[in-house]
């Protein structure tokens, strides 16, 4: 055996081993523990041994097999653009009447979008165009006639518009499951009017609903500094019980208790606050994983709730003067009314900005503000980048935004398996899988007696490389998953049919063992290659258009494909060169 | 041992005009029944409610529908799943809500006892009520008064004041499907026998862009391959291997088709994973054509291709045999779409291995030719790449 071999072999060995060593989280995760901790991570850490890989590469379970609930809520996006545009045309008639422009009537199209303006005098309407056209920027002309002007919003602002809304929705869903510390919830866009939400072990599709059930609720409200020690002083008074992981932490000059559990901070803190105040807690988004709360904060606020989102006539973030991220609010004039009495009464206290039961944000109040317009000013305290700022000054007015102009959030779709189904499911999977696999298996070791045999080493090889694979991308094994595991297997080892019949072929042309063995796998490479490649595109097609349990199809499609050009391949031509080869032997049995 | 025992010698080529013919018919007339009969499409892509129970003693299916009619469940197809002892059936409904053209009128006449009302209008297909209060009103108040009309309520939602102060405009949500299955199937029971054991519940809209993202998908994949199967032989192969490509998707449709099986997103896969396979052993034989070509220079095109489909033709039926072979489990193990599945790839490797040898193949010396009457040349007038294959 020459060195090219040995190092083939050693690889072989190593990946071998490799992939057994991954599986071992898989193996705990699925049947050493209990069903009901299958998605506690860190029980299964604890469970692992230290020798083992993370916890966090265990195989997933998709929501067809070990239950829960899928959904795809769609923003209602045009009803939320037909609102904006109704409250811009009220805007352009006030405003034409403060600039004392003239009288105008104005009229909204909502299936078109379209906003009438029809001025009492029509001579005055030139110069209403002009000055309308150019203050309200978000709008164009459609039509002018006479004494009536037609006008649309803006494409560019109408897009700009359909995305904020479904990033508020976003917002105010991710902002619900924080509150139920749901640790495996995943969130994400959906093309460009939908959210998809992914709630593994939970079955009551009506709980699911809260979560775009109300509309967002955004609250002003008073942060009682009476005695920034409150919270230092409870915890050295009354500590909180052995085993707690709530510590204190002190950002600003003002004690916060800090958990990883917005429960235990509750729980902890219940009794504990004058009775017209109220405990609410802040996110602390995760660095690294920005849609996650790593841990939640503590403040106490007055119980009034002086304000909310409803006073609220919009938000926006921008950069001032002095480089410094802020965030423009403003108010409608009732609204601007109460804040003005409010900040009067309130100079150098915080007020937060509270949505659903989750403080945002809690900017202290420098001045009486009057005028409606208020400005909040990022980037004064704590050590953070200027991008990180503005980042935060974008989320903020987005927060404002979701409390003030929501978007209606209809249900699209929604997949609930209960866990008895899927405990089935997975029962009859791998029964199939069984079946099939150990047809093929029996198939090839007596169609291709030794050479079948090698095959059938790679095709296992194959299978663990594939649930391997699955646990380390952190993808899900789905239902269809399993029936493409079963079929990818069954493509692979078309490879060493192809591989095999070749080395027969050659052999009846009177060819060596060697020679034999060589030029089928020389031969046969290139059909092998691109009849995987072909397969692959269409996986790929599959992978990126398709959702939920299909996604997980593809993914173990792509995964088996490429496993297969090392299995079906190196692996066999490697024990195959062994035989021939090293122990020299004449014949060859395929 | 050995499949073919000895090398087969059959004139593919000579058969390739009743095949072709006949393919072509079958082809014409699944996508006739395409258009005219249509799929049996399921909730994916029609939208709707399939709501999965399990009952804990023996039930018919009949005695499962009589109580879901009994129930209130009108338009409700009720299909036994599994095997018979496991008393599991599927209920699909079209609807996604509760809310119809009946519901909707009474919810309409209710609402307008409350006061001025206006611009009341009913989203049927999203089960959503929007109208118009001159004096505003309590959600709690709007609820009641629905739900008494008959539609379930899941939530109402201020939309707010109007432009100009005309009034509030408010939002009703009806409630979904599922809920009314638990309520239908318990009426008149002391306690529930069943458990809803799935749910899926599709909204019209989202099914129209499921499916239009898989006719997408299937659409570029081809593309993609045939780009591939172009670049990596010549372009010759492409219309033959896109042909058998097609061939096999109509086929596998057809199946759909034919066996009123349910058409979802599942049956996408399938015909996406077709695509891919379809041209493997299409693959096989041409890259062996592109090697006898090499070697037997001067014999004619259609001759060579025959002694390459016969000299793979072992090769060909065990390939397609043994993926068949690993599908076995999946179909006696495999319930609903997964059993469709894993019959809908049956069918694909069949017709694919059939569309490989008499289609694919043949259409090549078919393109070869009348190229060849063109240019008024003769003999193989394929390009060879000394590649090896």
């Amino acid at each position: 055996m020459d060195r090219g071999w040995w190092w083939k072999f050693g690889s072989i060995v190593a990946v071998t081993l490799g992939t057994l060593w991954f599986l071992i989280p898989s193996y705990y995760s699925l049947a050493v523990m209990d069903r009901a901790q299958r998605n506690d991570l860190a029980a299964l850490q604890a469970r692992l041994p230290a020798w083992a890989p993370p916890a966090k590469y265990r195989l997933n379970l998709g929501l067809d097999l070990q239950g829960g609930i899928h959904m795809v809520m769609r923003v209602d996006t045009k009803t939320a653009l037909q609102k904006r545009t109704e409250r811009r045309g009220q805007q352009i008639a006030t405003y034409v009447a403060d600039k004392k422009l003239g009288e105008v009537t104005v009229d909204t199209d909502p299936e078109k979008l379209q906003l009438t303006l029809t001025a009492k005098d029509p001579a005055t309407m030139d110069a209403i165009e002009k000055d309308v056209l150019a203050t309200f920027g978000d709008f164009k002309r459609v039509d002018r006639n006479g004494a009536t002007l037609v006008l649309s919003p803006d494409d560019t602002q109408v897009n700009r518009f359909r995305e904020e809304s479904v990033d508020q929705a976003m917002l105010v869903i991710r902002r619900r499951i924080d509150k139920w510390g749901v640790a495996e919830v995943d969130v994400r866009k959906l093309g460009t009017d939908s959210i998809q939400i992914s709630l593994p072990g939970r079955s009551n599709p009506e709980q699911a609903k809260e979560l775009v059930g109300t509309t967002a609720q955004l609250e002003f409200r008073m942060v009682d500094d009476t005695n920034p020690q409150f919270f230092a002083q409870m915890f050295q008074s009354n500590p909180p019980p052995a085993g707690s992981d709530i510590t204190v932490t002190e950002e600003g000059g003002f004690p916060q208790l800090q958990s990883k559990s917005r429960e235990a901070l509750l729980t902890y803190t219940q009794g504990k606050f004058p009775e017209n105040r109220q405990v609410v807690t802040e996110c602390i988004a995760n660095p690294l994983k920005k849609n996650e709360c790593e841990s939640y904060r503590t403040f106490l606020l007055d119980k009034t709730v002086p304000l909310t989102g409803e006073s609220l006539a919009g938000a926006d973030a921008s950069v001032n003067q002095m480089n410094e991220p802020e965030v423009n609010i403003a108010f409608d004039p009732a609204g601007a009314r109460e804040f003005e009495k409010l900040t009067e009464a309130s100079v150098g206290k915080r007020m937060a900005i509270v949505l659903d039961d989750n403080v945002h944000t809690a900017p202290n109040i420098n001045e009486k503000i009057g005028g409606g317009r208020a400005r909040v000013t990022m980037g004064r305290m704590g050590a953070r980048s200027h991008d990180e700022w503005l980042g935060e000054a974008q989320t903020l007015a987005l927060v404002l935004k979701a409390g003030a102009l929501p978007a209606p959030v209809t249900v699209g779709e929604i997949r609930q398996v209960g866990a008895s189904l899927g405990d089935e499911l997975i029962k009859k999977g791998g029964l199939a899988v069984l079946v099939g696999l150990g047809l093929v298996l029996l198939f090839m070791a007596l169609y291709y007696r030794k050479a079948g045999l090698i095959a059938d080493i790679a095709l296992v090889l194959n299978g663990l490389l594939i649930l391997a694979g699955l646990a380390f991308f952190n993808a899900t094994l789905t239902l269809p998953g399993i029936a493409g595991f079963v079929l990818t297997l069954g493509v692979a080892v078309d490879a060493n049919v192809l591989i095999n019949e070749r080395i027969r072929e050659e052999l009846s042309h009177g060819k060596t063992a060697k020679a034999a063995v060589d030029q089928g796998y020389d031969r046969a490479f290139w059909t092998i290659f691109d009849a995987h490649v072909t397969a692959l595109i269409a996986g790929f097609i599959l992978f990126f258009t398709g959702t939920g349990p299909i996604r997980g199809f593809a993914t173990t499609m792509i995964i088996g494909l490429l496993a297969s050009l090392f299995t079906s391949i190196v692996v066999t031509r490697v024990i195959m060169t062994y035989f021939v080869h090293g122990r020299n032997a004449q014949s060859v049995s395929v | 041992m050995q499949i073919l025992k000895n090398k087969t010698n059959i004139d593919f080529i000579g058969k390739r005009k009743p095949a072709i013919f006949i393919s072509t018919l079958i082809n014409l007339a699944i996508l006739v029944g395409i258009v005219t009969v249509g799929f049996n499409y399921g909730v994916d892509f029609a939208g709707g409610t399939v709501v999965e129970v399990k009952f804990n003693h023996p039930i018919s299916a009949a005695e499962v529908r009589d109580r879901a009619q009994k129930g209130g469940l009108h338009d409700v197809s009720v299909q036994n799943i599994g095997s018979a002892d496991e008393n599991a059936f599927l209920l699909r409904m079209g609807g996604v809500t509760q809310l119809n053209e009946e519901n909707a009128t009474k919810a309409k006449t209710a609402l307008e006892s409350l006061g001025t009302i206006r611009n009341v209008y009913s989203d049927l297909s999203n089960g959503i009520i929007n109208f118009r209060s001159a004096t505003p009103l309590t959600t709690e108040l709007i609820k009641t008064t629905v739900e008494a009309s008959g539609t379930g309520v899941q939530e109402v939602r201020v939309l707010g004041e109007s432009q100009g102060g005309s009034g509030v405009d408010y939002q009703v949500v009806a409630s979904g499907m599922a809920d009314k299955v638990n309520s239908a199937l318990n009426m008149g029971v002391e306690k529930p026998d069943f458990e809803q054991r799935r749910v899926d519940y599709v909204g019209p809209q989202v099914g129209k862009q499921l499916r239009n993202r898989g006719v997408m998908a299937l659409l570029y994949s081809m593309v993609a391959i045939l780009i591939y199967v172009a670049f990596r032989f010549d372009f010759k192969f492409g219309p033959g291997a896109l042909l058998a490509m097609l061939h096999d998707v109509i086929m596998v449709a057809g199946y759909y088709l034919v066996s009123r099986r349910e058409f979802n997103l599942t049956a996408i896969a399938a015909l996406l994973t077709i695509v891919g396979y379809s041209v493997n052993d299409t693959i096989v034989i041409y890259d062996r054509i592109r090697e006898d070509m090499a070697k037997y220079k001067g014999k004619p095109l259609a001759e060579v291709i025959n002694i390459a489909i016969n000299d793979t033709l072992g090769r060909t039926i065990l390939t397609s045999g043994t993926t068949a072979l690993s599908l076995i489990g999946l179909l006696i193990f495999g319930v609903g779409e997964i059993f469709d599945f894993a019959m809908a790839m049956l069918v694909g490797i069949l017709v694919g291995t059939y569309s490989s040898v008499y289609i694919a193949s043949p259409l090549t010396i078919w393109l070869d030719e009348r190229a060849a009457a063109r240019e008024g040349r003769h003999g193989d007038g394929m390009k060879q790449e000394p590649k090896a294959a």
